[in-house]
């Protein structure tokens, strides 16, 4: 129910939306001297990390060592995380002077922040999609998977946001938390890594991070054409199992709950609390 | 068609909590913990701030077509009243009504961002207002002709001086179409040509069918725009009246009406009545009159002396020792004295006054009633003083 006056709120003021996202937009890349460039350096940083990485420990092709194509999809995914998850839940606090003098549904700013990591990342996929064919990737009907892990992606990231945000007027250190939550994200969640190299309970450990499902998801529709509903082995390793959806579908829902009914729960003592 | 909208408090209480919270998880995981292991609430949980209700039991109704003033010294609850209104803050008790589309003149260009044009700041404040794309395009050049800002449109908002932002965010509210109105303190925008412009235009919307509650500290505004007035005093309603009745309680808080002599005053039953009513048109003449009675002889340099000054800032404008009209307190006994004053003066609120001055001591003795006199300029003319310039 909670969600939906939310989303009733957000088509009501959909133009205050469109003003913020433009807003952010024209402002993330004026004055910026690499202008849209700055959309693909974050995936492209991650993914060159990744390959120094992959040569160091992989010692280039051995077994679990995953393809660059993979590695390309799911830098730029982390990307859309890292970004979305700073700006989400620094966007009630930056627009502060906003909160305690104008009225309006409160989540437009974590979800306009989220909106314009959407735009961000769309022109880092134009550039992976261009790439991906020469890195490997076999690209076929199984791609329709790709949408619904990206919406499961956008969903748990803005569940996430609004919890973020909404905890970051009543409490400051949460600014803190989300950037180490980012920094040592990387290692929990199988960017650089492949859930594969891991077997029963370690696998198991690994794929309960809702983060780790989307993204190994989001890797095998695009690049290796594999249909999710299915079990995918190499050898012995497994490369994907139905089960492997529990928890981004579960995580998702309960995050995105949980962040609507406590973001509208908070926004109350927003303009008082600050 | 949208139903008109409705302003209304049914008795809205609320309470502020003093002293700081909880600002970082470090300070609320100790006071979480400790609170777990000795089962009690202590201080760091918040429940020993000290509360204060900053408004108390305040209800209004304001219909589609009516205009509501609100006045009040600093901290009187005038801001937490229009943030409750505006939804920015939940009463603590009672209910808050506010129908339709509001425009509220507040902090009128708080959502302009330094680094944005204006004509980029328009499109964003409009949205923040609840315009849509296209109305903002239909009336970006009257918007933009409103504020003066002219060339500068495409400048980024950061070069333009206060006053040009101040003005171009007024132009946006005033350009929405609202079902209710919000304004607060914006009146003060710009320089003295614009605030005549901004006045006229706002005095048009509120003409308008539709409701609207006003917060300024300059009064005769309130007395030119209202229908109605309340004062509030310490969160609570003090006063809730005409307009002029209202800023009459509220710069007087012993009412005048009912004055208690002391039982050594000098003079009695001093009154003042005036022989007008509502807005006197400039270069009229008044009729009032000045009554008291002298109980016992008094100092021989006491004299009665009348003073007119402008409420906005107690500037005394005019100044007649009373005697000098001819008329001579009696030794004993009562008097009454019939006058006339020419209201040759501008636009404003005025408050004509008498007292008891003592040239010798140089102090008033004794402070006579107060009655206030709204005086309309037509035709409108520049400066303080009417001098009846006329074609003969």
């Amino acid at each position: 129910m909670q969600g939906l006056t939310v989303v009733q709120d957000l088509i009501r003021y959909r133009e205050l939306l469109f003003q913020f996202v433009r807003r952010d937009i024209s402002l993330r890349y004026r004055q910026a001297i690499m202008g849209f460039g700055w959309a693909i350096l974050l995936p492209l940083l991650t993914m060159g990390a990744s390959l120094v990485l992959r040569a160091v420990a992989f010692k280039g092709g051995a077994v679990g060592a995953p393809p660059l194509a993979a590695l390309a999809v799911k830098a730029w995914a982390w990307g859309f995380v890292a970004g979305a998850l700073t700006f989400g839940s620094q966007s009630l606090l930056s627009n502060i002077s906003l909160v305690t003098k104008i009225y309006f549904p409160r989540e437009i700013l974590p979800v306009a922040a989220i909106l314009t990591q959407c735009v961000d990342g769309t022109i880092g996929f134009c550039v992976l999609v261009i790439a991906l064919p020469f890195l490997g990737a076999k690209l076929g009907l199984a791609a329709l998977w790709f949408p619904v892990f990206l919406l499961l992606l956008v969903l748990l990231v803005s569940g996430l946001a609004l919890l973020l945000a909404a905890a970051n007027i009543f409490f400051r250190d949460v600014k803190y938390i989300v950037q180490v939550f980012l920094t040592f994200g990387i290692f929990f969640t199988p960017v650089v890594y492949d859930p594969s190299s891991f077997h029963g309970l370690a696998r198991a450990a690994v794929m309960a991070n809702p983060f780790a499902g989307i993204l190994v998801g989001l890797d095998l529709a695009l690049t290796r054409n594999m249909n999710l509903a299915a079990t995918h082995m190499a050898g012995t390793r497994i490369l994907w199992q139905p089960t492997d959806l529990i928890a981004p579908v579960l995580g998702t829902a309960i995050l995105l709950v949980a962040g609507l009914g406590l973001f509208r729960r908070g926004s109350a003592w927003f303009a008082e609390v600050y | 068609m949208t139903p008109p909208g409705r302003i209304a408090f049914e008795e809205v209480w609320k309470e502020f909590r003093k002293g700081p919270a909880h600002d970082s998880l470090r300070d609320l995981v100790p006071a979480l913990t400790r609170r777990l292991l000795t089962g009690r609430k202590d201080g760091a949980t918040g429940s020993k701030r000290e509360a204060f209700w900053a408004l108390r039991d305040v209800s209004f109704d304001v219909v589609p077509g009516h205009c509501m003033g609100i006045i009040g010294g600093n901290g009187a609850g005038k801001s937490t009243t229009l943030k409750i209104l505006t939804g920015i803050l939940q009463p603590t008790r009672g209910r808050s009504i506010l129908t339709g589309r509001v425009g509220s003149l507040i902090e009128v260009s708080a959502g302009f961002h330094m680094d944005l044009t204006g004509r980029e700041n328009v499109f964003l404040q409009g949205a923040i207002m609840g315009m849509k794309r296209d109305e903002i395009r239909r009336r970006f050049d009257e918007i933009v002709d409103f504020s003066g800002v002219g060339e500068f449109i495409d400048t980024p908002v950061k070069r333009y001086s206060s006053g040009m932002n101040a003005r171009l965010g007024f132009s946006i509210a005033v350009h929405l179409e609202p079902d209710a109105l919000i304004v607060d303190e914006v009146l003060s925008v710009g320089d003295a040509n614009f605030q005549q412009h901004a006045f006229g235009r706002l005095k048009e919307m509120v003409r308008g069918q539709i409701p609207a509650v006003i917060v300024t500290h300059q009064l005769n505004r309130i007395v030119e725009l209202c229908d109605s007035c309340i004062v509030l005093e310490r969160g609570a309603v003090r006063f809730h009246g005409l307009p002029e009745a209202a800023v009459s309680a509220y710069l007087h808080d012993d009412s005048s009406a009912q004055r208690v002599d002391p039982p050594d005053a000098p003079l009695r039953n001093l009154s003042l009545t005036p022989h007008w009513d509502g807005a006197v048109p400039s270069g009229s003449t008044l009729e009032l009159v000045i009554a008291g009675e002298v109980p016992r002889a008094l100092p021989a340099d006491y004299r009665l002396e009348l003073a007119v000054r402008r409420v906005t800032d107690g500037t005394r404008i005019h100044g007649f020792w009373l005697e000098r009209t001819g008329y001579e307190l009696p030794a004993l006994g009562p008097f009454s004295w019939p006058l006339e004053l020419k209201a040759n003066l501008n636009t404003g609120l005025y408050q004509v006054d008498i007292f008891l001055y003592s040239p010798v001591a140089q102090r008033i003795i004794l402070d006579g009633p107060r009655v206030l006199l709204q005086v309309e300029a037509e035709p409108p003319f520049m400066g303080d003083v009417y001098l009846g310039l006329a074609a003969r």
